[in-house]
């Protein structure tokens, strides 16, 4: 299907909802200080630091072995300095996301949808490791981020959403046809919305439109093919959201791949059935670590 | 005795390198349970010691029984659950499809290294499940294969304990089993598919007449063998698969560095090759 219209139909579903959530406060303020050429570190965690709860989230995201800081990060200073300032827009706008949509209100339950999420983050930075991407980081938060839609739909089209779940079960059917079908639009559209919505810098617009078709993306296929294949990984080992879609994929022949054998030869000899069987090694890392961003209100001091 | 983290990988990547099978960090203590016998039995005190006599020029025939250890009572019907949803799913009515196309209304299976049958018997019983819809007057044949002829003959008989049938589901139970005197017998029906024959998969003469497979499984079996003998095995499956076929090996298993013409296809909870 054209991706204009169905850009235009996600745009109409997505305009319908007055209610949509807004970044917080904070994030807000954090985003247009990082928007001054003069912009100091200090200032940027100052301010963090009046939001504790986004603080310990910044704090859990980056010490947690999901992400493997080679020691731990102590101070939210430290975090950013780690992290680098082009990151912290990032981070805000990952934590803002964790609050905007932190509820059980949708098809899914919140921690299959941050476990998938998070899942697809630590992923998406072993493999951009592994071909010498050059944005660990990126790879990360974008994989955080790329079913920004899926929250959407799961939350404001949720009879409609629930429709198509029920219409793929334990079959080997795309998420993404059924949605076109149904709705005109994919999750990837309705995302990129959203993400537009709440400015969030282009190249993550990119990643959340393109991460189930990376060969169309122009400003950063690789990290659309990273992120795609981290996706795919994850749907088939234990962090799938609890096996909403049935997926099943010839790695030989998806365009991700083929992208990142192209940046990256040495990828040819990755041992693709153990690095299966470490991902399921690593699930529980990833399911503590979601845990621990939703069920706990532990503060992190500076 | 407890095995340490740092133990617990050096000898699971050492296995793995060997013989081609993951232990999960799940699986630590089971491994822990299974290395606990073979150390008293070769009196290795410690496992960095165990691990020494494996890398020793005994080790290979000590990695033969450590792999027994670990295979003991691996056999049992509808064992891998990831893997025949992904038959019934997918996998199956994809090879129906293409050979609708053609007109070629035949499946061939082959479990190699059949053992006592359980697995040959349960794709039996899926398929005749689907005897009156997708493979709707379609011929099946089953072959099971192995080189121990004790196995052989308790396969061809078909009777089992508690034990083996404990994971079938109970609508195939109530369909094909039945229980005399703590046995569990199988159906006429179930084992008119099947036939079990002797055959070593060294043996290149007899390997090569096994052909036009839409699937082999092979569990446990390859992690028996050196590479090279792994790799020569690996290519005669290869060459008896249809072009539109499916290899099969065990949960936790791996062919990396084995054959490289093999693609990986992956589905929820494991994954196969294909050509």
């Amino acid at each position: 299907m054209d991706k204009l219209a169905m850009i235009k139909r996600a745009e109409e579903l997505v305009g319908t909802i007055e209610d949509l959530p807004t970044i917080p406060v904070v994030a807000t303020q954090v985003l247009l200080l990082l928007d001054k050429p003069d912009v100091r570190i200090e200032d940027v965690a100052d301010l963090m630091l009046t939001d504790q709860v986004m603080t310990a989230r910044v704090m859990k995201m980056v010490n947690s072995p999901v992400f493997k800081p080679g020691h731990e990060i102590t101070s939210l200073r430290r975090a950013l300095v780690y992290l680098g300032l082009k990151h912290i827009r990032e981070l805000a706008l990952a934590t803002s996301l964790i609050d905007a949509f932190d509820s059980d209100s949708g098809n899914f339950e919140i921690n299959a949808f941050w476990e998938h999420s998070f899942g697809v983050g630590m992923v998406s930075k072993i493999i951009a490791e592994k071909i010498g991407y050059a944005d660990i980081e990126k790879a990360y938060i974008g994989g955080i981020i790329h079913d920004l839609g899926v929250v959407f739909l799961s939350q404001y089209q949720r009879e409609e959403f629930q429709a198509i779940l029920d219409s793929i079960k334990d079959k080997p059917i795309k998420l993404v046809d059924a949605e076109i079908e149904r709705l005109g639009t994919t999750h990837c559209e309705i995302g990129l919305c959203m993400a537009r919505k709440w400015n969030f810098p282009e190249v993550y617009c990119e990643l959340i439109s393109y991460h189930h078709t990376p060969t169309e993306a122009t400003i950063d296929p690789v990290l659309c093919a990273i992120v795609n294949l981290s996706d795919l990984f994850c749907s088939v080992r234990e962090l799938n959201y609890g096996g909403k879609e049935w997926v099943s994929f010839n790695l030989s022949e998806e365009e991700g791949w083929k992208i990142l054998r192209k940046e990256a030869p040495n990828l040819a000899n990755l041992d693709v059935e153990r690095f299966c069987y470490e991902l399921d090694d690593a699930i529980p890392d990833v399911k503590e670590l979601v845990s621990s961003i939703f069920n706990s209100q532990e503060q992190a001091g500076d | 005795m407890p095995i340490s983290d740092n133990d617990f990988i050096q000898l699971r990547d050492f296995i793995y390198s060997i013989c081609g099978m993951y232990f999960h960090t799940t699986k630590k203590y089971f491994l822990e349970s299974r290395l606990a016998r073979r150390m008293e039995t070769t009196g290795a005190k410690t496992y960095p010691e165990y691990y020494q006599l494996l890398k020793s020029p005994r080790g290979a025939e000590e990695m033969k029984y450590l792999m027994d250890e670990i295979t003991t009572n691996e056999t049992y019907f509808f064992r891998n659950v990831p893997q025949l949803t992904a038959l019934e799913t997918k996998l199956l009515p994809e090879i129906v499809e293409t050979k609708n196309k053609m007109g070629f209304r035949k499946l061939r299976i082959w479990s190699a290294g059949s053992s006592s049958g359980e697995e040959a018997y349960t794709m039996s019983m899926m398929l005749l499940e689907k005897r009156s819809t997708l493979l709707k007057d379609w011929i099946i044949e089953i072959v099971g294969t192995d080189i121990n002829e004790t196995v052989i003959s308790q396969a061809k008989e078909g009777i089992y304990n508690a034990y083996s049938v404990r994971n079938i589901p109970d609508i195939y139970k109530r369909k094909y089993i039945k229980e005399e005197n703590g046995k569990f017998l199988l159906s006429p029906e179930v084992k008119k598919f099947v036939t079990f024959n002797k055959l070593n998969l060294y043996d290149d003469s007899k390997m090569i007449f096994m052909k036009s497979f839409d699937f082999i499984f092979c569990a446990n079996v390859l992690i028996y063998f050196d590479t090279a003998s792994k790799s020569k095995v690996v290519q005669h499956f290869y060459n008896n698969l249809q072009p539109y076929g499916y290899f099969f090996v065990g949960q936790s298993e791996s062919l990396h560095g084995v054959n490289d013409k093999f693609k990986t296809v992956h589905f929820p909870g494991g994954f196969t090759y294909k050509k």
